[in-house]
């Protein structure tokens, strides 16, 4: 009785909230004639803006046999076009005091400046030539391949768990594009040539494959308005990537145990190939709730079992990444405590996960919603975050309608739900345990 | 007639050719942006959106009942505060010398327990409303930012009060965190950079506090009771060495309160150790350290200066043209940009209180190392002998003046701007004068810094890797 009450008024909040509120950002989105998607996201207290393009491809777009090419093209975009040749576009945005970068992962490839309004326009023109105009020399090719080896050697080599995490993640994906590591292995990058990187190019960087993302000091028709001017007469000249990914097959479950010569303390961690967005929306809320609620900060279940009343382990995270063009991420990753083994840790960790499942109520869940929709106000201050945001979730599919729902969607998350989700997570998702231990480490002690 | 005629005639078919021509040029402008001409100037000139300097109104408020002053600015875009407070002189390199880390063990276990509320209970009102404290055991200060809703300040307030004033250290909560700090003790030789960036610190400082290891030691992390840490908040938390912001949407009064609230009855005076200024002897020298991975690593260090010192600014600017625009930077260009010898090479200046240093580093494969360990000196020797050029000075101050708004994206972080202006005794109106004081450098004043900086004989280095 009590149970069916509480669910009417979930249902009732749920409802209400949905007319109420406008979105948590006050976004508006819309489309330019080639299909370039925009997004703007207004933040009117300092005159600045973040500018971004997102395209809808990364390192899981590439040809098999050359991983590393959309990595590398992502620096080579730094090298001149027609128009603004060599490293002019690198000076033209230090004078104008922006800040510029890029990153490439495996479902998108995203260039983006934190800059003064004023310079906003400047960056607008930069981007939409780079888009098409893009010059590779002979020279550069060369020399940027040679730094992003060093970049590999600096990002995997240097750090005693890079060969671990890719380990893990090969283990998990299989046959999966994510399986190859976005920045390419040494033979890969060695063997890279400029068509390689041109083809890719050609093929994926268009309008309609990308998404503009203008947060900050600008309304959004003036932002409809420089759209237009700058992005907007960019030929359409290719297509929306719309790659479909092949179904993992359920319940493989792969064990990494590794040893690092540099390593001091065990990692043990359980990573599950996860619905997301793309592969399956329902789940995607109530696995976040599930998150929140096993380990997202020091009063969830896990971190309260396993590091306070046990004493097993000196730290648990659990993180969920749903915002993906494939499968999500789901991740567990324990430092056990300095008298405990990884075998230990790891029985340890499903008998809390057990228990914390069986714990989880009604009060518990909506404690665990209400730490979760406190916060939502602090994405409008920095305009930064906010970009970044929906850029991802763009590249992911997901509408600027869902993203505005968030505070909604999670207060509709239901308890059996969750249960249900979690229970399929840990026994039928695809998973892979990964054990790291410093060297020298008998494994049968 | 004739002559007019004829003249006529052919005027109409300059006419023709001219429209035509002009169509042509039209056209070719429209379909083919490529050949108009790019002007990044008139561009910026003529965009929409114009310059705006973002307005600071910063006032001293000071509390009526106690007399607590701090630096607030009020913000109203959303309902949102951020407090940032500095306990001065009371970061890990003023702990006792028989109680390294006990800095460190008390920021960590600040939000673990205070007054009736146990840790787990304290935690979880701070998650249930989405507050966080952060407490931080700096180098030379103790450092505590705090960001709410204006909705749960109330409640902020409060747990912040209590958490300064009546920790509770259980015993149980005081083993939990020592173990996760010894933990990440044993941790920090995992990675060459960390190991690098200590090892760095006690070559240039030997036994001088600025050598101590952040995290502490573990003896001396290992007996530290319960008693060590009252001691510490009775001595460190006091009012005469603290330095406050508060920024948000938050008004005058309601500042007043706040501080007077919080910080009111903190105790007035309390006792702390005193640390010297370091000497450091730039001769030149340098440590290997030999350690099989990806790449070799390097740091250098030469001495700066304090931030007030006369030669800030043109050292600033020195800086940034050299190692710390990023790709754009002389380093960056050569040993990065050229030669593809590295994935980053960059420079800094850092403002501690007892010694500052202009630090360049690198990493690059043992192959490709030696070629870039020369680059980087001929490009200290050749800096210091040829300086920089108007044009090069003219295009930092661009960028430093451009950028100026950029550091106001969040109110956390003009809450820490407002601290460091009361810590570095900026002044009040340092934010209107900021700009001001970057346009004022001059090329000489520019050149006679890098001259007296950029001494390449003097540099301390430190490697790790396969020499």
């Amino acid at each position: 009785m009590k149970y069916r009450f509480l669910y009417v008024l979930a249902l009732c909040v749920v409802l209400l909230s949905g007319n109420a509120t406008a979105g948590f950002l006050n976004a508006e989105e819309f489309y330019l004639n080639n299909g370039m998607q925009v997004i703007v996201v207004p933040n009117h207290r300092t005159p600045i803006v973040k500018h971004m393009v997102w395209y809808r491809t990364g390192a899981a777009d590439e040809v098999a046999g050359k991983g590393g090419s959309a990595h590398l093209l992502e620096h080579l975009m730094f090298r001149g076009t027609k128009k603004v040749p060599g490293n002019e576009l690198n000076n033209l945005l230090e004078v104008n005091g922006a800040s510029s970068n890029a990153f490439t992962g495996q479902d998108m490839t995203t260039y983006h400046q934190l800059l003064d309004v004023s310079r906003l326009e400047l960056a607008m023109f930069l981007e939409a030539d780079r888009m098409t105009n893009l010059h590779i020399s002979d020279e550069d090719f060369a020399t940027e391949r040679d730094i992003v080896f060093q970049e590999r050697k600096e990002r995997i080599d240097n750090d005693p768990m890079g060969y671990f995490r890719e380990a893990v993640n090969r283990a998990l994906w299989q046959t999966h594009p994510y399986a190859k590591p976005v920045i390419g292995i040494d033979e890969e990058i060695k063997l890279l040539e400029k068509d390689d990187v041109w083809e890719y190019y050609k093929a994926k960087y268009n309008p309609s494959n990308a998404i503009l993302v203008m947060s900050g000091d600008i309304d959004v028709d003036t932002a409809k308005k420089l759209a237009q001017k700058y992005y907007g007469n960019i030929e359409v000249n290719g297509i929306k990537n719309e790659k479909k990914f092949a179904d993992l097959s359920e319940g493989s479950k792969v064990v990494v145990d590794m040893k690092s010569s540099h390593i001091k303390g065990f990692r043990v961690l359980k990573n599950w190939a996860a619905p997301s967005f793309a592969t399956n929306k329902e789940d995607v809320y109530n696995l976040y709730v599930l998150a929140e609620y096993m380990g997202g900060g020091k009063t969830a279940k896990l971190y309260k079992k396993l590091v306070e009343e046990k004493k097993k382990a000196l730290d648990v995270a659990v993180k969920y990444n749903p915002i993906a063009r494939s499968y999500g991420v789901f991740a567990i990753s324990v430092v056990p405590a300095d008298d405990v083994r990884p075998e230990e840790i790891l029985q340890e960790l499903e008998k809390s996960w057990t228990e914390a499942l069986e714990e989880l109520s009604i009060d518990e869940l909506e404690k665990t919603k209400q730490k979760m929709l406190a916060g939502l106000i602090y994405w409008r201050d920095n305009p930064e975050d906010a970009a970044y945001m929906v850029g991802a979730m763009a590249v992911a599919g997901v509408s600027l309608q869902e993203i505005e729902q968030q505070d909604a969607k999670i207060k509709a998350v239901r308890y059996k739900e969750v249960k249900k989700a979690a229970e399929k997570l840990w026994n039928d998702a695809p998973q892979v345990i990964g054990i790291l231990r410093p060297k020298g480490d008998d494994d049968n002690a | 007639m004739r002559r007019g005629s004829k003249f006529r005639r052919k005027s109409s078919n300059i006419w023709v050719y001219f429209v035509l021509l002009m169509i042509l040029g039209v056209c070719l402008w429209w379909k083919w942006p490529l050949w108009r001409p790019f002007n990044p100037q008139d561009l910026v000139e003529q965009s929409e959106l114009k310059y705006k300097k973002f307005e600071t109104d910063i006032k001293i408020v000071k509390s009526p009942l106690y007399g607590v002053s701090a630096y607030w600015m009020e913000d109203k875009t959303n309902p949102i505060v951020a407090i940032n407070l500095k306990f001065k002189n009371s970061g890990y390199a003023y702990d006792d010398e028989k109680a390294l880390g006990e800095a460190v063990l008390v920021a960590a276990l600040m939000t673990e327990g205070a007054g009736e509320l146990t840790a787990q209970q304290f935690k979880e009102e701070l998650e249930l409303r989405a507050i966080t404290i952060r407490f931080d055991a700096e180098k030379d200060d103790f450092s505590v930012s705090v960001l709410t809703t204006k909705k749960n300040l109330q409640k902020a307030k409060e747990l912040l009060s209590l958490a300064l004033k009546r920790p509770r250290f259980d015993e149980a909560d005081i083993s939990r965190v020592k173990a996760q700090i010894l933990e990440s003790l044993k941790r920090q030789d995992e990675y060459p950079d960390s190991v690098l960036d200590r090892e760095m610190q006690k070559e240039l400082y030997g036994s001088h506090p600025y050598a101590r290891n952040p995290l502490g030691e573990a003896q001396f992390l290992k007996n530290l009771t319960k008693d060590n840490l009252m001691s510490f908040v009775k001595d460190r938390f006091t009012r005469t060495n603290l330095l406050v912001s508060v920024v948000g949407d938050l008004s005058e009064a309601e500042t007043k309160t706040l501080l007077d609230d919080v910080f009111g009855d903190l105790p007035t005076n309390g006792k702390n150790n005193f640390v010297r200024n370091a000497e450091v002897v730039f001769d030149g020298r340098e440590k290997k350290i030999l350690r099989g991975g990806g790449q070799n690593l390097v740091l250098k260090a030469l001495p700066s200066v304090q931030r007030t010192d006369e030669d800030f600014y043109p050292l600033f600017v020195a800086n940034h043209i050299w190692g710390g625009a990023g790709l754009t930077s002389k380093i960056s260009q050569k040993i990065r940009e050229q030669e593809g010898l590295t994935y980053g090479v960059y420079s800094y200046l850092t403002i501690d209180d007892k010694f500052q240093l202009l630090m360049v580093g690198f990493a690059s494969t043992p192959d490709k190392f030696e070629q870039a360990e020369n680059l980087l000196m001929e490009e200290v020797a050749s800096f210091a002998n040829k300086g920089i050029s108007k044009k090069e000075l003219d295009k930092a101050k661009d960028y430093l003046l451009a950028s100026y708004n950029l550091r106001f994206a969040s109110i956390t972080n003009i809450a820490e701007i407002l601290t460091a202006m009361q810590k570095y005794n900026l002044g009040l109106d340092f934010l209107q004068k900021r700009n001001e004081y970057i346009d004022k450098v001059s090329l000489k004043q520019v050149n006679a810094a890098v001259k007296k900086y950029f001494v390449k004989d003097k540099m301390i280095s430190v490697k790790i890797g396969e020499f």
